[in-house]
């Protein structure tokens, strides 16, 4: 029995770096300080696996099925190479490379995600700061439109909620926590303070609270279903805070005004900033979405929606970004790694991968293997592999390998690179 | 009441999390996003018990999922745990941003008394059939 100690969490973008996981006999046997999901990733890591690589759902062995992925991409005119966040920054580096070989798009789940953040970051800056400096000197919280009681569970835990920091050393008490939701969950339950918004009412809101922060008197009774008196008292509290930060989710960047949301809370901070010490950090859902985005904004100088097709890379969310991309019909062959979009995108989207050949790199068996013609089991990155991955505030952390992976199932790195190789020879033989 | 009108916002929940991790094909998913959450309120208009399936419909589609009451939601608010079934109903319109609108987005809800919920297979066959 071994027990592994400081392990790192491969779910979410709070990774954990305080596991404990115990192994016997190379299977994971009891986890600690897990969360819910986190347990259920370890726990339920051998169940529902992809059992070897097939073609046409035949198995085979993995060189018939990387000689097969390699010929979809060498005679595609249109590929696609989407995913990525769910993997380690290693796999990612080979996927960009990748598009480059085949002169395809590289797009990343931040599209589906935070996509519209990075846009709004993009145009306006961001005032941020880490994870550590938010649980040693945040005493004013607001979650904004993100639910961490369900979607990163132990975040208030270990960095915005509970713990004892250096200035804040009351802990949960000496923290004044604000949910903003559109539904009352279980975050809004345990804050200081729950406004109830109205469904895509966010850009009025923040705007309202800006208003008020500057000291314009807001003559309407209410704003986004929140009443006048509550936005004029949570700006004063934001003026009147040590050190401010607002966590936001995707209840900002999956509703109307998308981008345009983020430039307002990027505003609403930059106000603050006259006053007080305040930042703002988006609740990154895939533990390596935000790697995903800073090894493909090094390579290419983009963090998502690549396109080579030109040789070169440029970029164009709203253009190369994968769901208008399948929406319109454009990709003629996709590789997914680490994702699941036949599940995950709107189905006018999904049902064009039912139409073109997808190679699937991934452990389970997911909706998108279920209508790939090649699928090849790949090796849980922070389970059976090692790797970087890059925390919801950009902090890169090595990933531990706790178990040995499956005979003759390799990283998604090797995986690409094998699959390069062939198109490399493929290329050069036509 | 025949249907209701809602505004339909989807998102990630626990279950639905610790579901997925122990796989697509897994009973547990299923049951953790092929369900629909509705206020009280809504639930008794339409004369739901908890897990009756009902119809979601949206301009660019419709699934039956179950539906479950949520103290949370406010009457006209209506919560679909992220996944393949709430992807039936939602468009893929991105505004030149690359996000679909999966928050926010209006809908109807109709009792589906005696209809089957589909199955995971059922969707991937519905995908691959074009549909």
């Amino acid at each position: 029995m071994t027990v592994f100690t400081d392990v790192i969490c491969p779910f979410c973008g709070c990774l954990c770096d305080d596991l404990e996981i115990t192994v016997e006999g190379n299977k994971i046997v009891r986890t600690r300080n897990a969360c819910a999901i986190s347990a259920s990733k370890y726990m339920h890591h051998e169940e529902n696996r992809i059992d070897g690589p097939t073609v046409d759902g035949k198995a085979v062995g993995i060189h018939e099925a990387v000689d097969a992925a390699a010929e979809i991409l060498a005679s595609a005119r249109r590929p696609l190479i989407y995913g990525l966040s769910s993997t380690e920054c290693g796999a990612v580096a080979e996927a960009v490379e990748l598009a480059e070989l085949v002169g395809g798009v590289v797009d990343n789940t931040s599209s589906v995600c935070h996509g519209p953040t990075i846009l709004a970051l993009q145009a306006v800056g961001e005032s941020k700061c880490t994870l550590g400096e938010v649980k040693n000197r945040a005493d004013l919280v607001v979650f904004w439109g993100c639910n961490p009681a369900e979607a990163h569970i132990r975040h208030l835990i270990r960095y915005s909620g509970m713990p004892r920091g250096l200035f804040v050393p009351e802990g949960r008490k000496g923290r004044y926590i604000v949910a903003v939701d559109v539904r009352e969950t279980r975050m809004g339950r345990v804050a200081d303070l729950f406004l109830k918004i109205e469904p895509n009412g966010d850009f009025e809101l923040l705007s309202a609270i800006r208003a008020a922060v500057r000291g314009h008197k807001i003559r309407a009774e209410t704003v986004s279903g929140v009443p006048r008196q509550q936005i004029e008292g949570l700006a004063e509290r934001m003026k009147g805070a040590k050190m401010g930060v607002i966590f936001f989710g995707l209840g900002l960047t999956q509703s109307d005004g998308r981008h345009m949301n983020i430039d307002a809370a990027v505003g609403l901070v930059a106000d603050l900033n006259h006053h007080t010490k305040f930042v703002l950090t988006p609740m990154r859902g895939h533990y390596n979405v935000a790697g995903a985005n800073t090894v493909t904004a090094w390579q290419t100088g983009y963090p998502y929606a690549v396109d080579f097709s030109r040789g070169y890379p440029r970029y164009n969310p709203g253009e190369y970004t994968s769901v208008d991309l399948l929406a319109r019909g454009e990709a003629d062959a996709a590789v997914v790694v680490a994702s699941d979009p036949a599940a995950h995108f709107p189905a006018d989207a999904a049902r064009h991968l039912g139409r073109i050949p997808v190679v699937t790199l991934d452990q389970k068996v997911s909706m998108t293997a279920l209508m790939s013609k090649v699928v090849i089991p790949v090796a849980t990155a922070g389970i059976e592999a090692e790797g970087t991955a890059y925390r919801m505030d950009g902090v890169p952390i090595r990933l531990r390998k706790v178990i040995e992976p499956h005979e003759g199932v390799l990283p998604d790195a090797e995986v690409l690179q094998m699959i390069m190789y062939r198109v490399r020879e493929l290329k050069e033989g036509a | 009441m025949e249907q209701i009108e809602v505004v339909l916002v989807s998102g990630r929940t626990a279950d639905q999390g610790a579901g997925l991790e122990v796989g697509k094909t897994s009973t547990s998913y299923f049951e953790s996003v092929a369900v629909v959450e509705l206020s009280a309120d809504d639930a008794d208009a339409l004369g739901l018990g908890d897990g009756d399936p009902v119809e979601v419909a949206t301009p660019h589609g419709s699934v039956v999922v179950r539906s479950r009451r949520s103290g949370g939601l406010d009457r006209g608010v209506s919560f679909f745990p992220y996944g393949p079934w709430a992807n039936r109903v939602f468009g893929s319109y991105t505004g030149g941003t690359g996000m679909p609108s999966f928050k926010g987005v209006r809908a109807t809800i109709r009792p589906a008394e005696g209809q089957a919920v589909p199955t995971l297979m059922d969707l991937v066959e519905a995908l691959r059939g074009g549909r």
